[in-house]
C-alpha cells in the first residue's frame, strides 16, 4: 500500500519524469562536452532540476517562460522540443532558433519559453512586458521569470519588481537560489538574510521554499500560480536549492568541499524523489529504471538529429537582423524605396509635440494593441514635453505613467512587443538611452536574430535630444543616435519638421522591428505647420531634398537641417548653389538619394549634431568617396561637434556643434 | 561504434589542458560516467568522467599537455 504523501502520487510520478528528463539532458550535454564531441559553453543546472519539474504540471503552453543561460532546465520542463534545443545548442540548422542564438538564447514562443537572456536579471524587466499584455487583454495566464540568487545584486531586477509590484502584474520572480553567484558565493556578495524581504519591501508577497522537495515546492508553487492567475499581483519566489556543477563546463563544483559535495549529493533532488517514489511504495525500481530509459532514448534520439544537421552556414549572416534583409546597411548598395505621394488633404497647424501627440492618438485608435509608457506621462502634467495632454484622461490604462526606472520601461515594452502589443516608450532625454542601454542592444536590437525569427519586438521608443537649446547640460543635451546606430537590429528615424515627426512616429509604431524616434528639443515647440489630418506615414528610408541645388550637397537630419537652410540661403548670396538632402531616417539610410544627389552636385558636406569622430558623417562621406571617387569634383567630408560633452555655457554649445556660420565656412572652403 | 576522447574546452578561456593523470589502466572496462582521466586546466583539477561504457584504450601519455580537441583516446 503506497504511503500517503501530500500531493497526488500521478502528479509526484510526472514531477520526477521531467525530473530525469532533465537529468538526461544534462548528462549527455556532459558527455558530449567532455569526450570533445561538442564545443560549446555550458552552464550546468545540475541539482535545480526539481523546480521547472513541479512548475511544469501547474502551467500550459499559454503561460509565458523567461530563463538565463543555465536554463537548459526550464526549457526542457516548459516543453522546448529536445531536437530543436540540442541542434540549436550546436548552432545547426533545425535548431529551434536556426543555430543562431545556441543555448543562452533560446526562444520557442510555441511552448511559452519566450525568451532567454545571458544577461544577468536582464529577464525580469521584458517578463513584466508579457504579463502586462496579459492583464490588459485579461487572459489569466501567468508569466514566471527565473533567475539566480546572483541576479538579485542587479539593478534590473529590482527596477521590475518595483513596476511589477506598482501595476500589480500577473507575474512571478522565480528566484532559483543555488547559493552561488557565478564563483562568488553568499555571503561574499550580500549581506542579505535571504530575498524575499525585499518583494515585502515593494508591497507584495516573497516567499521562500524548499526548490528541492517536489511535493512541497509543488503545493507552494499551485497555491502561487492560482493567486497570481486571480490577479492578485505578482510574487517573489525564492526557491532554494544547490548548484552541484561549477559556474561554467562540467562535473562536480569546485567551490564545494569534499563534506559539502558529499552532503549535496544527498540532497541532490534527482536520486532523492527517485527514493521518495519507492519508499512511498508509489513505483517500483523497474518502473522507474523504465521511465529513466525512455527519457535517455528521447535524449538519444535529439543528440543524434542535432549531430545529423547541417551547421548553419553563412547565407543565414543577414537574415533576421531585421524582418527585411534590404534594410542592413551594405556599403554603397543602393536599395529604392519610394516616397510618400504628395499629401493633397486636409491639414492642421501643429507643433511637433502636438504632432507626435496626433501620431499616438490615431494609432491607438486604429489599433488596440498600442499603448504608451514613460515618465510622468500621465494627466497632468501629460509627459513633460506635453505630448500626452490629456490622453490618460481618454485611454485610461494605455496610458502608463512609470517609475522613473528606464530599464524597466524598455524591458516592458520588449516583453509586451514579444506577445503582438505596440508599444510606444518615452525615455524622456536621449542622454538617458545610457540608463537602459542593455535592454535596447542587447535585449530588443537582437531579439529577432537570435531568436531566428521566432520572435520580433514591434516596440517604438522615443527620446528627446535636448542640445542647440543651451544650458540643459552635458547628461539632457547628447545626440546619441551614433551609439544606437552602432546597434545592429534597431531602426532609427530623426524628424525636421512636424509633419514628418508624426509621418515617422507612424510608421515606426507599425513596424515589426525596434524603431527609436530622436525629436529635437530645439524643434518641439519652436516650428509650426500645416500637418495632414488622419492616418499618416512617410516610409522608412526615404531621405528628401529640402532645397534643390547644383554644386554641393549638404546630407543633415535633425534640428541640423534648419542650420543648413539657413546656410545654403546665406550661402547663395556668393553664388555657392547647396542642395540640402534631409535623411529623415537615419536607418535605413537612403544610400540611393545620398548618391543620387551627390552624382549630380559632385561635392558632399554630411552635417549634424552628434560628435564628428566615428559618427554617421564619417560613414556617409566614406561611402560616397569609394563609390563616387570618379566623379567627385572634391572629397565627401563631415561635419560634426567637436569632441567634448555638450557645455552650460551656451558660447561653448554654439562653438561646439555646427551652426550657420561654420557649416557655411566649411561649404566655401570645400567648393572654393 | 567507438567515442573519441578529445582535450575538451570545459571553459570559454581554455585553450589547452594537461592530461594530469589517467585514473583507469589502458584497456579497462570502465562505466558511463566513472571518473577516467584528471585534466588539468588554467582554473582547476577536474576528473573527466567516462561519457559511455566500454572498452578505454589510451592513445596519450598523461603529464603531458594538449591542445583542445587533441585526442587522447577512445571508448568502444
Amino acid at each position: 500500500m503506497a504511503q500517503d504523501l501530500d500531493i497526488n502520487h500521478d502528479t509526484l510520478r510526472e514531477i520526477y519524469r521531467q525530473m530525469s528528463r532533465i537529468h538526461e539532458v544534462d548528462k549527455a550535454i556532459q558527455a558530449g562536452l567532455s569526450s570533445g564531441k561538442f564545443m560549446f559553453t555550458y552552464w550546468p543546472l545540475t541539482g535545480q532540476e526539481c523546480i521547472p519539474a513541479a512548475i511544469a504540471p501547474l502551467v500550459t503552453a499559454e503561460d509565458s517562460m523567461i530563463t538565463i543561460y543555465r536554463g537548459i532546465h526550464d526549457q526542457v520542463a516548459k516543453g522546448v522540443p529536445l531536437k530543436g534545443l540540442f541542434a540549436e545548442a550546436l548552432g545547426r540548422v533545425d535548431g529551434v532558433n536556426k543555430g543562431k542564438g545556441g543555448s543562452p538564447h533560446i526562444s520557442d514562443p510555441s511552448s511559452g519559453s519566450m525568451l532567454t537572456t545571458a544577461i544577468v536579471g536582464a529577464g525580469a524587466p521584458i517578463a513584466n512586458g508579457i504579463a502586462l499584455a496579459n492583464k490588459m487583454r485579461g487572459t489569466g495566464k501567468v508569466t514566471i521569470v527565473n533567475f539566480g540568487d546572483g541576479a538579485t545584486s542587479i539593478g534590473a531586477v529590482h527596477e521590475a519588481m518595483n513596476l511589477a509590484g506598482a501595476w500589480k502584474l500577473p507575474v512571478i520572480f522565480m528566484c532559483q537560489n543555488n547559493q552561488i553567484g557565478e564563483y562568488t558565493p553568499i555571503p561574499e556578495y550580500t549581506a542579505s538574510e535571504g530575498f524575499t524581504a525585499r518583494a515585502e519591501a515593494l508591497g507584495f508577497r516573497g516567499i521562500t521554499l524548499d526548490g528541492n522537495d517536489p511535493v512541497a515546492f509543488y503545493n507552494g508553487m499551485k497555491e502561487i500560480i492560482e493567486s497570481v492567475r486571480n490577479g492578485d499581483g505578482p510574487v517573489f519566489v525564492e526557491a532554494m536549492t544547490l548548484r552541484l556543477g561549477p559556474h561554467a563546463g562540467v562535473g562536480w563544483s569546485h567551490l564545494l568541499n569534499k563534506e559539502e559535495l558529499a552532503a549535496a549529493k544527498e540532497a541532490w533532488p534527482v536520486p532523492a524523489t527517485r527514493k521518495l517514489l519507492i519508499e512511498a511504495g508509489i513505483c517500483t525500481e523497474e518502473e522507474l529504471d523504465a521511465m529513466d530509459k525512455a527519457n535517455a532514448e528521447e535524449v538519444k534520439e535529439a543528440v543524434e538529429f542535432g549531430l545529423a544537421s547541417e551547421v548553419t552556414g553563412e547565407d543565414e549572416m543577414l537574415l533576421d537582423v531585421y524582418g527585411d534583409p534590404d534594410v542592413v546597411p551594405v556599403r554603397g548598395q543602393r536599395t529604392q524605396r519610394a516616397a510618400e505621394p504628395e499629401f493633397t488633404g486636409e491639414t492642421k497647424e501643429m507643433a511637433m509635440f502636438e504632432a507626435v501627440q496626433d501620431a499616438l492618438d490615431l494609432s491607438m485608435q486604429l489599433d488596440d494593441n498600442v499603448y504608451c509608457l514613460g515618465e510622468d506621462i500621465g494627466d497632468d502634467p501629460g509627459g513633460v514635453f506635453k505630448c500626452f495632454k490629456g490622453m490618460q484622461s481618454k485611454w485610461g490604462e494605455r496610458i502608463r505613467p512609470t517609475p522613473i526606472a528606464e530599464q524597466a520601461i524598455i524591458g516592458c515594452a520588449t516583453g509586451s512587443a514579444l506577445v503582438g502589443m505596440r508599444p510606444v516608450a518615452e525615455i524622456m532625454f536621449a542622454d538617458f538611452v545610457g540608463v537602459c542601454m542593455d535592454q535596447i542592444t542587447n535585449h530588443a536590437a537582437k531579439q529577432r536574430y537570435m531568436s531566428g525569427a521566432t520572435t520580433h519586438v514591434p516596440m517604438t521608443v522615443r527620446m528627446i535630444a535636448g542640445g542647440g537649446i543651451g544650458g540643459f547640460g552635458a547628461q539632457h543635451s547628447q545626440s546619441t543616435e551614433a551609439m544606437l546606430l552602432h546597434q545592429p537590429g534597431l531602426k532609427i528615424v530623426y524628424p525636421s519638421t512636424p509633419t514628418e515627426a508624426k509621418g515617422l512616429l507612424m510608421s515606426c509604431i507599425f513596424d515589426d522591428d525596434p524603431c527609436i524616434q530622436m525629436e529635437s528639443m530645439m524643434l518641439t515647440y519652436a516650428l509650426k505647420e500645416e500637418v495632414p489630418v488622419g492616418d499618416y506615414r512617410i516610409p522608412l528610408g526615404v531621405a528628401k531634398v529640402k532645397r534643390p541645388g547644383t554644386d554641393i550637397t549638404l546630407i543633415t537630419y535633425g534640428w541640423q537641417v534648419m542650420q543648413c537652410l539657413m546656410a545654403a540661403e546665406e550661402l547663395a548670396k556668393d553664388g555657392i548653389s547647396c542642395e540640402v538632402l534631409d535623411l529623415r531616417t537615419l536607418l535605413p539610410l537612403d544610400y540611393d538619394r545620398i548618391l543620387a544627389s551627390v552624382e549630380k552636385t559632385g561635392r558632399a558636406l554630411v552635417v549634424h549634431a552628434a560628435v564628428e569622430f566615428c559618427g554617421l558623417g564619417a560613414e556617409i562621406a566614406s561611402t560616397i568617396n569609394e563609390t563616387l571617387f570618379g566623379q567627385l569634383k572634391a572629397p565627401a567630408s563631415r561635419f560634426g561637434a567637436a569632441y567634448a560633452p555638450i557645455a552650460y555655457s551656451k558660447t561653448i554649445e554654439t562653438a561646439q556643434v555646427p551652426n550657420v556660420g561654420s557649416i557655411a565656412a566649411r561649404v566655401r572652403d570645400i567648393v572654393k | 561504434m567507438a567515442t573519441k576522447l578529445t582535450i575538451p574546452k570545459l571553459q570559454m578561456s581554455t585553450t589547452e589542458g594537461t592530461l594530469a593523470e589517467w585514473l583507469v589502466d589502458d584497456g579497462a572496462t570502465v562505466e558511463a560516467g566513472q571518473p577516467i582521466y584528471s585534466l588539468e586546466t588554467d582554473k582547476s583539477v577536474q576528473e573527466i568522467e567516462a561519457p559511455e561504457s566500454g572498452t578505454l584504450t589510451q592513445s596519450a601519455a598523461a603529464g603531458e599537455t594538449y591542445p583542445v580537441g587533441h585526442e587522447i583516446g577512445e571508448i568502444s
